[in-house]
C-alpha cells in the first residue's frame, strides 16, 4: 500500500537516516514524560467522531428499542411521561393472525425471492468480469473497469429514474424485446409472480388445494409465487449497479495471486476453464465469501429503489421489510411497530449472516477482520 | 522545537475543528432558507401541545395541498396572495408529494404546516389523535351543506371547513366518440351499454375505457349494484356480499374482455392522464379532472356523463376535503382568517370554475350551476346518489389491502378480494 | 500439483522441439480466438452498462411524446431544450444548491474527523483504545435500514429537524473513512515519527505537519468517498427533512419522479434532472480514479 520506501520517506521529511532508531521498549512504557499527554490528546482527536457517533447512533437504537415497545403515537417526544410501555405487544402483532402478519410475511417473501436472484447473479457476473479483466493479454482495461464501475459512483435515484424509464411500457426495453419479436410486459404494473406464470404455462392457473394452507398469514401458493415481473425489473437493476462494485473486489484478489501457478497449469496442459475451476476459484474462496455476506446484507435492507420506483406496488408484490418499515411508521403513523419491524430484520440479517458464515465454514476470525475487510474492500474498490 | 510553540498548532487545529462544527450546527434553516418562509415549529419539542394562536399582523402561514397540477396551485396561490396582502401577512403554499406522509412527520416533529387538506376519510383518525384543531363553531355563520359537516365531525364537534365536493362521472374523449360514430344516444345508462360502447371505442393504441385500479373508482360499480364496503354508520363490513362482489365482477368483465385497462397497463399515472394524453377513449374521474385537463390536456375534447346503471340503479362516488388546521399551529388566528375569506359566495364559485369542483356552500349553489356549460353537468347529477368514502377510524391499512387486491384483477376472484377485505375490516370494526 | 519448479524449462524445449508451422498456427489460432471471444464479452457487457445512459441523455433533449415512440433511439427527432427549461420551474437550481452546501460541510468535515480518529487510533496509545476499535467494528454491523427511524427520532428530540444542522452532522460519521485513514497511517513507519517526537514535537504538530501531509493518498480517497456519499446520500434525507425549501438533488428529483409536479410521465425532464445530478460525481470519479487506481492494482503493475 505505501509507495515509497520507509528510507525515502525519512529522508523527505526531516533530512534524517533511516538508523534513527526508535527507543527500545519506548512505545511500552506509559506515563514517560514523552507520553504524558497523549491520551487526552487523543481523546481530543477522536471525541467528535465519538460524539457523532453517541448520538446519533447508539442513543437513537435505544431510542428506537424504547418506541417499539412503547405506545407512542408519533406526537411530541416518544421520551414523554405520557408514553406508556406496553411490552411486546408490538411485536405480537405479527404473531397473531391480521393485516400486520399478512403484509410482513409478504414483503419477506417478496424480498426472500429478490435475494435469491439478485446475490448469485451479481456474485457471478463480478466474477466473470473480473476473470476477463484479469487476462494479461488484454487492452484498454481502464476503459472496462470505468464503464462496469460507474453506476455504483451515481445515486440511487439517478439509477431508478434511468431505469423507470428504461422498463416503462413503451420503454427501451419493450423494444429491444420487441425486436426479437416477444411483446414485454407492462414491468410495473404487473403484479405476476414468475412461478405462478411458469405454472400458468402448466395450466396451473388458480391456487391448488395442496397450496392453500396459511403459512404466517400467506397462503403456500402465495410463498411460491416466486418474484413478481416487476420485481424482476428492480432485480435487473440492482445487479446491474452492484456487479461493478464486487468486480473490483474480485480483480484486486486476482491481482494477488501468484502466476506461477497458473502458468506451471497451462504446461500441464490444463484448459482455461480448468484452471479456473481448480486454481482460481478456490484461491478466492475468502474473496467470494465476503462478496456473499456483503450481498446478503445489502439485498436485505433494499429500500431506495422500491421508494422511489414502486412504493411496494404492483399489488404490494415489490414491498420489503425495509420499506415496510417506513411506511408504517412515516406513513400510518404507527412507530412502535414500524421499529418493531427494523429489529426484527435487524435479527433477521444478523441470523442469516452467522448461518453463510458457518456453511462456509470461513475457518478467519469473522468479526475481527470484518472491519478491516471493510475497509480494504474500500481501498482497493476505489 | 521548545513547548512553547506547540499551542499555537493546537490552536489553529482546535479552531479549525471548532468552526468546521460550529458552522454546520448553526447552518440550520433559518439561515439558510431561501425566502423566510419556514413552517412554524411548536414552542418547544417536548410535547408539541397547544401552539400559540399568534395574531394576523406578521403572520407566517404554510399551508400544504394535495394537487399537483398548476391551475389548482396557481388558484390557491392568488387567494391566498390576495389575503396575505390585506391581513399584512406571508403565505407559503406547497404542493405535496405525499401528504400522508409529509403530515406524518409534520405531526411527529411537531411542526406540521399550518393549513391542510384533510380528506373525509382521513379525518377521523387525525380528529382522533389530537393534530387538528376543532374550529368549526368560528365557522358556524357559513352555510356549508349538512352531509359535508358530518363527514367532517367527529365526537360531535366540526374540526374543519369542507372545501368543496366532488363526484365520479364518466368522461368521453368527444373527438374519439365522434369518430367512432357514436352519438348522444349511444351514452351509456347499462352496464351492457358500458361494454359495448367500450369495445367500439377499443381501436389499436387507444383502450376504450381506462378505470383507477383503487376503491375510489372501482367502488362505484359497487354502489350501482346496492352494495358497498361498510354499513350505513360505518360499523360493520358489508363488502362480502353478492352486491359488492357484483360490482367488482363487472369491473373484472371489463378488464378480461380488453375494452377496459388499469392507467399503469396503458403507462398512465391516472385515468385523467391516459385519456389526456389519447391513450383512452373514456375514464372514471370526478371534478378535479377539469383542472387538469385544462393545465394539462388543453387539446383535449371532452365532456361528462353519469355513470351508467348497475342492477340497483345510479350509483357513484363523492369526494370532499377540508381546510384543517393544526392542533401545533403558532398561527390560529391567521390560519383561520385566510380560510375565512375563501368563504364567500364569489370565491366559492370562483374557485369552483377553476378546479372544476362543486362549492361546499348552498348559497353558492345556484350561481355554480348557472355557470357550469353542459358537458360538465353529470358531475353535479351524481350528487343525489353518490356514496362517500370509508372514514372509521384504523380502516386505512385495510382500504390500502383492497386497492392491492383490486390491481390484481382480473386475474383475483372477487369473491376472494371481498372475503379477505371483509376479514381485515371486521378485524378492525369488530372491536369498536 | 507435480514439482512446478522443474517442469517448465523442459516442456518449452519439448514443445520448441515439436513445434511445426501446423502447430503454432493452430495454438495462435486459439489464442485469438480466446481474444476475440473476451473482447466481444466484453464489449456487449460494456454496451449494457454504457447504452443507458446514452439513451438517458438523448432522452432529456427529447419531447414528452418523442420519448414514447422512439425510445430506443438515441437521437431525438427534433431536439429540444424544453425539458431543461422546466427545470429551473421545479426548483430544481435549489436542490443543487442545497446539495453543494451539504456535500462541502460533509466533505471538509469528514476529512477532519476521520483523519483525526485515524491517527489517534494507529499511532498514539491510550486507555480505551481497543474497545474503541471494537466499537467501531460493532457500530458498522448495524445495518443502514435500522438506523432510518432512529435518525429521525434522535433530530426530532433535538430540536433539528428539518434543518441543514440535522441534514449534516449525522453523515459526518464514517467508520470506513476512520479505518482508511489508520491503516494508511499503520503502514508509515514508526520511525518518522519517533524522530519527530524525540525532537520534542507534540501530538498535534505530528498530527498536522507530518502525518497528514503523508497520507496524500488516503486524503484523496476519503475526500472522494465522502464527496460521493453524501452528494448521492438520499435515505437519510427522507428522515431529515421535509420542507420543499431543504430538498436537495436526491429528495428532489426523487418528489419529481413519484409524480409531484403534475401529471404525465414526463420522461425527458426526469432524465434531465437526473443527468444533471449525476454530472457532478461523474467529474470526480473520472478525474481522481487514477489516483485511485493503486488499490486495483490494474495501473502500475499488470496494465
Amino acid at each position: 500500500m505505501a509507495l515509497t520506501s520507509a528510507d525515502d520517506v525519512v529522508v523527505a521529511t526531516h533530512g534524517r537516516g533511516a538508523d534513527q532508531a526508535p527507543r527500545p521498549g519506548g512505545p511500552r512504557r506509559r506515563g514517560n514524560r514523552l507520553y504524558g499527554r497523549e491520551p487526552v490528546l487523543a481523546w481530543v482527536f477522536v471525541a467528535p467522531m465519538v460524539v457523532v457517533a453517541v448520538l446519533f447512533l447508539i442513543v437513537p437504537i435505544l431510542m428506537a428499542l424504547w418506541v417499539s415497545v412503547s405506545d407512542w403515537s408519533g406526537r411530541g417526544s416518544p421520551l414523554a411521561a405520557t408514553v406508556g410501555f406496553v411490552g411486546l405487544d408490538n411485536y405480537a402483532a405479527f404473531f397473531s393472525p391480521g393485516l400486520a402478519q399478512r403484509d410482513l410475511s409478504t414483503s419477506i417473501r417478496n424480498t426472500f425471492y429478490f435475494v435469491l436472484l439478485v446475490v448469485p447473479l451479481q456474485t457471478l457476473l463480478a466474477l466473470g468480469l473480473a476473470l476477463v479483466l484479469n487476462s494479461r493479454r488484454l487492452r484498454a482495461k481502464s476503459f472496462f473497469r470505468t464503464a462496469y464501475y460507474f453506476p455504483s459512483v451515481t445515486s440511487s435515484v439517478a439509477i431508478a429514474v434511468v431505469f423507470l424509464f428504461m422498463f416503462s411500457a413503451s420503454g427501451p426495453v419493450n423494444s429491444i424485446l420487441g425486436l426479437v419479436g416477444i411483446e414485454g410486459p407492462n414491468w410495473f404494473a404487473d403484479p405476476r409472480g414468475l412461478i405462478h406464470v411458469v405454472a400458468g404455462a402448466f395450466g396451473v392457473d388458480e391456487q391448488p388445494a395442496w397450496a392453500s394452507g396459511s403459512i404466517a398469514g400467506i397462503s403456500l401458493w402465495q410463498w411460491l409465487a416466486g418474484p413478481s415481473v416487476a420485481m424482476v425489473s428492480i432485480i435487473a437493476l440492482v445487479v446491474w449497479v452492484s456487479a461493478g462494485g464486487y468486480m473490483l473486489i474480485f480483480l484486486s484478489s486476482l491481482q494477488g495471486i501468484d502466476e506461477e501457478v497458473n502458468e506451471a497449469a497451462v504446461v500441464d496442459g490444463a484448459s482455461t476453464w480448468q484452471r479456473i475451476r481448480h486454481i482460481t476459484v478456490p484461491i478466492l474462496r475468502p474473496t467470494t465469501t465476503l462478496v456473499v455476506t456483503l450481498g446478503l446484507i445489502g439485498t436485505w435492507q433494499v429500500f431506495d429503489q422500491v421508494y422511489i420506483m414502486s412504493q411496494g406496488n404492483p399489488g404490494k408484490t415489490t414491498l420489503t421489510p425495509a420499506y415496510l418499515s417506513y411506511t408504517t411508521s412515516f406513513g400510518s403513523a404507527q412507530w412502535g411497530q414500524g421499529t418493531a419491524i427494523s429489529f426484527m430484520l435487524f435479527a433477521l440479517i444478523v441470523v442469516l449472516t452467522i448461518i453463510q458464515r458457518a456453511a462456509t465454514r470461513d475457518r478467519e476470525n469473522p468479526s475481527g477482520r470484518r472491519g478491516r475487510r471493510r475497509a480494504s474492500r474500500k481501498e482497493v474498490a476505489s | 522545537m521548545s513547548r512553547t510553540t506547540h499551542r499555537p498548532r493546537i490552536l489553529t487545529l482546535g479552531a479549525l475543528a471548532a468552526l468546521a462544527l460550529v458552522l454546520t450546527a448553526c447552518g440550520g434553516g433559518q439561515g439558510f432558507s431561501d425566502d423566510g418562509t419556514t413552517s412554524s415549529s411548536s414552542d418547544d419539542g417536548g410535547d408539541g401541545g397547544d401552539g400559540e394562536s399568534g395574531g394576523t399582523e406578521g403572520a407566517e402561514l404554510s399551508v400544504l395541498v394535495a394537487t399537483g397540477d398548476t391551475e389548482s396551485l396557481g388558484a390557491i396561490q392568488d387567494l391566498a396572495d390576495t389575503w396575505a396582502q390585506g391581513a399584512g401577512a406571508t403565505v407559503d403554499v406547497q404542493p405535496a408529494s405525499d401528504m400522508n406522509q409529509q403530515l406524518s412527520q409534520g405531526f411527529a416533529a411537531g411542526n406540521p404546516p399550518d393549513v391542510f387538506w384533510v380528506d373525509a376519510s382521513l379525518l377521523p383518525t387525525y380528529a382522533a389523535a389530537g393534530n387538528l384543531w376543532p374550529y368549526g363553531e368560528e365557522m358556524s355563520d357559513v352555510d356549508f351543506y349538512p352531509a359535508l359537516v358530518d363527514s367532517f365531525t367527529y365526537d360531535g364537534e366540526l374540526y374543519c371547513a369542507p372545501k368543496d365536493f366532488s363526484n365520479l362521472g364518466l368522461v368521453i374523449n368527444t373527438d374519439l366518440w365522434e369518430a367512432a360514430g357514436l352519438t348522444d344516444d349511444d351514452i351509456p345508462t347499462t352496464w351492457d351499454e358500458l361494454q359495448t360502447v367500450a369495445t367500439t371505442l377499443t381501436t389499436d393504441g387507444v383502450t376504450g375505457l381506462v378505470i383507477g385500479d383503487t376503491r375510489d373508482r372501482v367502488g362505484a360499480f359497487m354502489v350501482q349494484a346496492g352494495g358497498w364496503i361498510v354499513n350505513d354508520d360505518q360499523t360493520e363490513m358489508t363488502i362480502d356480499t353478492p352486491e359488492a362482489i357484483a360490482g367488482l365482477t363487472e369491473v373484472q368483465e371489463l378488464l378480461e374482455s380488453g375494452a377496459a385497462a388499469f392507467p399503469k397497463a396503458v403507462d398512465s399515472g391516472w385515468g385523467g392522464e391516459a385519456i389526456g394524453t389519447g391513450k383512452a377513449a373514456m375514464t372514471i374521474e370526478g371534478n378535479w379532472f377539469k383542472s387538469a385537463a385544462g393545465a394539462d390536456y388543453p387539446d383535449l375534447n371532452w365532456r361528462v356523463a353519469e355513470l351508467p346503471e348497475g342492477p340497483a340503479g345510479k350509483g357513484t362516488l363523492t369526494f370532499t376535503q377540508c381546510w384543517a388546521i393544526a392542533d401545533a399551529s403558532q398561527n390560529k388566528e391567521a390560519a383561520l382568517d385566510f380560510i375565512k375569506s375563501l368563504y364567500t359566495p364569489e370565491v366559492q364559485v370562483d374557485l369552483a370554475n377553476r378546479f372544476g369542483v362543486m362549492p361546499s356552500i348552498e348559497s353558492a349553489r345556484e350561481q355554480y350551476v348557472a355557470g357550469v356549460p353542459e358537458s360538465e353537468q353529470a358531475w353535479l347529477a351524481g350528487a343525489d346518489y353518490a356514496q362517500g368514502p370509508v372514514s372509521a377510524v384504523g380502516m386505512d391499512p385495510v382500504m390500502k389491502e383492497l386497492d392491492t387486491l383490486i390491481q390484481q384483477l382480473p386475474g383475483l376472484a372477487p369473491a376472494d378480494i371481498a372475503s379477505q377485505t371483509q376479514e381485515n375490516g371486521q378485524a378492525v370494526l369488530g372491536g369498536n | 500439483m507435480s514439482d512446478l519448479r522443474t517442469r517448465p524449462t523442459t516442456a518449452h524445449d519439448s514443445r520448441s522441439k515439436r513445434s511445426s508451422g501446423g502447430d503454432l498456427a493452430a495454438e495462435g489460432r486459439r489464442r485469438r480466438a480466446s481474444i476475440a471471444a473476451f473482447y466481444t464479452v466484453l464489449i456487449v457487457v460494456a454496451i449494457i452498462y454504457i447504452y443507458p445512459f446514452v439513451i438517458q441523455a438523448g432522452t432529456s433533449f427529447k419531447t414528452d411524446g418523442d420519448s414514447t415512440y422512439n425510445p430506443l433511439n438515441p437521437f431525438p427527432t427534433v431536439a429540444t431544450l424544453d425539458a431543461y427549461g422546466t427545470l429551473a420551474d421545479v426548483d430544481f437550481p435549489l436542490w443543487f444548491r442545497n446539495s453543494v452546501i451539504v456535500t462541502a460541510f460533509v466533505t471538509v468535515g469528514r476529512v477532519l474527523l476521520c483523519s483525526a480518529a485515524g491517527y489517534a487510533l494507529s499511532r498514539l496509545h491510550f486507555v480505551g483504545r481497543k474497545f474503541l476499535l471494537a466499537a467501531i467494528l460493532a457500530v458498522m454491523a448495524v445495518p443502514g435500514v435500522v438506523l432510518l427511524i432512529p435518525k429521525f427520532l434522535i433530530l426530532n428530540q433535538l430540536g433539528m429537524y428539518n434543518t441543514f444542522s440535522a441534514m449534516i452532522i449525522p453523515l459526518l460519521w464514517d467508520a470506513t473513512g476512520i479505518f482508511i485513514m489508520k491503516q494508511y497511517f499503520d503502514t508509515i513507519p514508526p520511525a518518522v515519527e519517533e524522530a519527530a517526537r524525540i525532537d520534542g514535537a507534540g501530538v498535534v504538530r505530528r498530527f498536522w505537519s507530518i502525518m497528514l501531509p503523508m497520507a496524500g493518498p488516503a486524503l484523496v480517497t476519503l475526500t472522494v468517498f465522502a464527496f460521493q456519499g453524501s452528494w448521492n446520500e438520499f435515505t437519510h434525507m427522507i428522515v431529515a427533512r421535509s420542507s420543499a425549501e431543504t430538498n436537495t438533488l436526491t429528495t428532489g428529483v426523487a418528489a419529481l419522479t413519484t409524480g409531484q409536479f403534475g401529471s404525465g410521465n414526463r420522461y425527458p425532464l426526469k432524465l434531465a434532472a437526473a443527468l444533471i445530478m449525476t454530472i457532478p460525481v461523474a467529474l470526480v470519479y473520472f478525474v481522481f480514479q487514477r489516483k485511485l487506481v493503486r488499490g486495483q492494482g490494474g495501473g502500475a503493475v499488470k496494465g
